[in-house]
């Protein structure tokens, strides 16, 4: 119909796709770096990483004028924004974005970049500088983890926040936003509310909505991330709420919270073979976003490891022992049936108890005794002292 | 914000009122809710909204309007954070009036068809946070009790189930005590370690028993059933005395809708699992379970579980037998085989975020902007005018500002609402753990406080 009336341009330009927000996680942790540099086959130093980075970042600000981009260093001992950092946000009492803001920092050398790329590069690059720079021997030698869960987090609050903007920003959500805060019904119910509003606006197959994923390039193993298993599980499952998927890129080892990360918000979980090609993975796997993966095969895994962090040794256990009031899990029975977490006796079964172990009969050569009296076995002699 | 209208306005406050009695409904002891219920209407007649409203010292209304968004916001959050240890494994029999009571057109669009809406709503959001748990559900027509789906712990057959009875119409009298009846045949097989729990949602304001409703109580009680019920019409005496006898004394699960909202959060409230009393109420037992991995095959082979041929599934963490699905008990060596995410669904309510506290401008100058989203918070006034703005609205911080008690970061009313409601998690907290866990590493076994703070 709307054909015949020629009405049709009106729609297809009031359908514009949806800009994407990707916020991108990095491990920074220095000895994982480290150990994959010291790799001899699969050289790839952080600097070169980071470049590779880095133009993929703009790759995804080139896909659609309105793209945004964040990134969060996952450090060793903390968890801090590289773009945007707290001074671009800044922004006058008006709401203009303060102009000192990118015209101070040697613009002239690059007036030919375009303005967006050259803003992400330059902080990203300070900002890493300056954590670097932050980053006493005493940080490194005393943990060789990454703030994994902290990251995640920041990244989740800043999605939030520019969910809400884009809301509020643009007519398609000011009913989600009116529903939002308007509601003070208690927590239950407006959290329902919420969700389907952050529903509606991500996941709505019409142009309204900010689209958000998450991309975590990472380098530490799985032991490193134990202690944080439920502040990451807390941060999967709310991205599960927002259908905020997590994207893993592992350059080396295996992790197994990101793989349950990526499994449970239907992203794509890839362990690099080739880590000098980071680029070509980045640009080819992890370029699209949510709307044209739906037309495409993802380069994910099937299996998956879904073992456990116990939270009494903090061990990655397969078979373990619950609770049945918490649901705490411990890799073996606790003393005196009592829950180290919330401190219910429990009732144990027989788990705690060792096997009884049947002596072993003493098969004793026999020889054919010339008496006849073998029919009558002989009595075990008493054991000497 | 600033250009919305006065009706709007007026909506909010409107419902704030609501939203008052509501508490004082729940929260209260029983007299003292019963006396708040006979006031509530006068005090609703009577709420003066526009009288609230200040203007500022630029003649709009925005900074209020904006007060007042911004204490709503926050009142939903300052909740309880005690740790209360909760029953997890729930066993939950829902049971639906289908009465001809429920044809009644005062909660939109009628009360059944709303009833099922929610119903359905209820039984998503239940097996979100209660994912390890089973529900049952059954309805109340024609002094029948009639069987809608039977007890499992899959949604989806659930929500159907009760989207069939979309087509037929509620008819007859309810018979509460049938219903009651056959929700206790089908919790007597719940195992000791969890829950045996019913929500009622009771349209009518009679009940055509069969028998003595009293001796169904009694032996409710011996069964350690504990009884919800959410009312739409008005309070009923048994469904009062129901819910208090079968909760030690406490008749907070009786609740009547006086809205639809309230009507849909009073079921939602029973979504959260409930705090287990010091009486015992089951015993705890320490359950061995298995976190199998997902693992693929080039070729098919047969499940443990079905004799299905399956390309993939669940190795059993014992005794490598194949499964096609979790949760489940192993065919071969009887493990409990369940997805580790399934139990991790539920530590939120182990390890809840504490209430983050209200920064007055006194202490406003630490910060610039929001810890975790870098919004910049709005400037510390001269000292001067630092009393106008107190005491504006409870709840609310004067500076905008919240603050983490544990990590001492300052944070905007959004990030505060976002994390305490959907992540769980503190960003202050998580981000700078390391300066705990590095002594938590040389102290080595220390490590439950820590995740006291952090989870």
């Amino acid at each position: 119909m709307n054909a015949v009336d020629a009405t049709e341009h009106y729609e297809t330009s009031a359908h514009d796709p949806a800009p994407s927000l990707l916020t991108v996680i990095i491990d920074t942790n220095p000895h994982a770096w480290a150990l994959l540099e010291k790799n001899d086959k699969n050289q790839l130093p952080f600097s070169t990483a980071l470049a590779n980075i880095l133009v993929f970042l703009n790759a995804h600000l080139a896909c659609n004028y309105a793209n945004e981009v964040a990134v969060v260093a996952s450090h060793s001992h903390k968890a801090a924004w590289l773009y945007p950092s707290a001074s671009t946000i800044t922004t006058d009492p008006d709401g203009d974005v303060a102009m000192t803001a990118d015209g101070n920092s040697n613009g002239g050398r690059q007036v030919n970049k375009y303005r967006l790329f050259r803003i992400v590069e330059e902080q990203v690059t300070s900002n890493l500088r300056r954590l670097m720079d932050s980053t006493s021997r005493a940080d490194v030698n005393s943990s060789s983890s990454t703030m994994m869960a902290g990251a995640l987090t920041l990244a989740l609050s800043h999605i939030n926040r520019r969910t809400i903007a884009w809301a509020e920003a643009h007519g398609g959500g000011d009913t989600s936003s009116l529903t939002r805060s308007s509601d003070p019904d208690t927590s239950t119910a407006s959290m329902h509310a919420r969700r389907s509003t952050t529903t509606t606006a991500t996941n709505d197959s019409g142009a309204e909505g900010l689209q958000s994923r998450i991309l975590i390039i990472s380098v530490s193993s799985a032991t490193g991330s134990a202690h944080q298993y439920i502040p990451i599980m807390n941060g999967i499952f709310a991205c599960q709420r927002l259908h905020v998927p997590i994207d893993v890129c592992k350059l080396s080892g295996d992790a197994v919270f990101l793989q349950q990360a990526s499994d449970a918000t239907k992203g794509i979980y890839m362990s690099l073979s080739e880590p000098r090609g980071l680029l070509q993975y980045l640009m080819m796997a992890f370029l699209p976003d949510q709307r044209s993966r739906k037309h495409l095969i993802l380069p994910t895994r099937v299996d998956v490891d879904f073992r456990a962090a116990c939270f009494c040794h903090r061990r990655v256990v397969d078979v373990g022992f619950v609770c049945s009031i918490c649901l705490s899990i411990f890799c073996e029975p606790p003393e005196n049936g009592d829950c180290l977490t919330c401190g219910t006796h429990l009732d144990m079964g027989d788990y705690g108890a060792k096997p009884a172990v049947v002596a072993r009969k003493k098969t004793k050569k026999k020889k054919p005794r010339p008496n006849g009296v073998s029919a009558t076995p002989t009595p075990t002699p008493t054991p000497g002292p | 914000m600033a250009d919305s209208d006065e009706e709007y306005i007026g909506g909010i406050s409107e419902d704030e009122g609501d939203n008052n009695i509501a508490r004082g409904l729940r929260g209260a002891a029983g007299s003292a809710s019963k006396r708040r219920k006979q006031k509530g209407g006068a005090e609703f007649e009577l709420s003066r909204t526009w009288e609230t409203l200040v203007e500022g010292a630029d003649g709009t209304i925005s900074s209020t309007v904006e007060g007042l968004l911004e204490a709503s916001k926050r009142k939903r959050l300052l909740r309880d954070t005690t740790p209360l240890q909760r029953g997890i494994i729930r066993h939950v029999v829902l049971i639906l009036d289908l009465s001809q009571a429920m044809t009644e057109k005062d909660l939109r669009p009628t009360r059944y068809l709303l009833t099922l809406r929610y119903a359905q709503e209820f039984v998503r959001e239940f097996f979100e946070q209660n994912p390890i748990s089973q529900i049952g559900v059954l309805g109340l027509r024609d002094g029948l009790a009639l069987r809608i789906s039977d007890m499992s712990g899959n949604p989806t057959e659930h929500i159907s189930a009760i989207q069939e009875m979309r087509s037929q119409d509620p008819k007859g009298l309810p018979s509460l005590q049938n219903g009651l009846e056959m929700a206790r045949g089908a919790l007597f097989h719940a195992p000791s370690h969890g829950t045996r729990e019913i929500l009622v949602i009771f349209g009518s304001l009679l009940s055509s028993d069969p028998g003595d409703i009293h001796q169904t109580i009694t032996t409710l009680i011996d069964d350690k059933i504990r009884v919800g019920i959410v009312g739409l019409a008005a309070q009923v005496a048994i469904c009062r005395e129901l819910c208090t006898k079968t909760n030690g004394g406490d008749d907070t699960t009786y609740g009547v809708a006086l809205n639809e909202q309230h009507f849909r959060e009073l079921m939602m409230d029973v979504t959260t699992p409930p705090a287990t009393y010091s009486q015992k109420q089951s015993t705890s037992s320490l359950l061995m379970m298995g976190f199998p991995s997902r693992t693929i095959e080039l070729f098919p082979s047969l499940c443990a579980c079905h004799s299905n041929p399956t390309s993939g599934g669940y190795l059993c963490s014992r005794c490598n037998s194949k499964v096609c699905g979790l949760p489940a008990e192993c065919p071969s060596c009887g493990l409990t085989l369940i997805l580790s995410t399934h139990l991790a669904r539920s530590y939120h309510h182990l390890f809840p975020l504490m209430n983050w506290v209200e920064i007055p401008w006194q202490r406003a100058s630490r910060s610039t902007a929001c810890f975790a989203c870098g919004i910049s918070f709005p400037a510390v006034p001269p000292r001067e005018q630092w009393h106008v703005t107190e005491n504006l609205t409870k709840g609310m911080s004067v500076s905008s500002r919240y603050e983490c008690t544990v990590c001492k970061n300052h944070f905007c009313i959004d990030c505060d609402l976002f994390a305490h409601e959907v992540v769980h998690n503190c960003p202050g907290c998580q981000s700078r753990i390391a300066i705990h866990s590095q002594d938590d590493v040389s102290k080595g076994q220390d490590g439950l406080e820590q995740m006291d703070t952090s989870g």
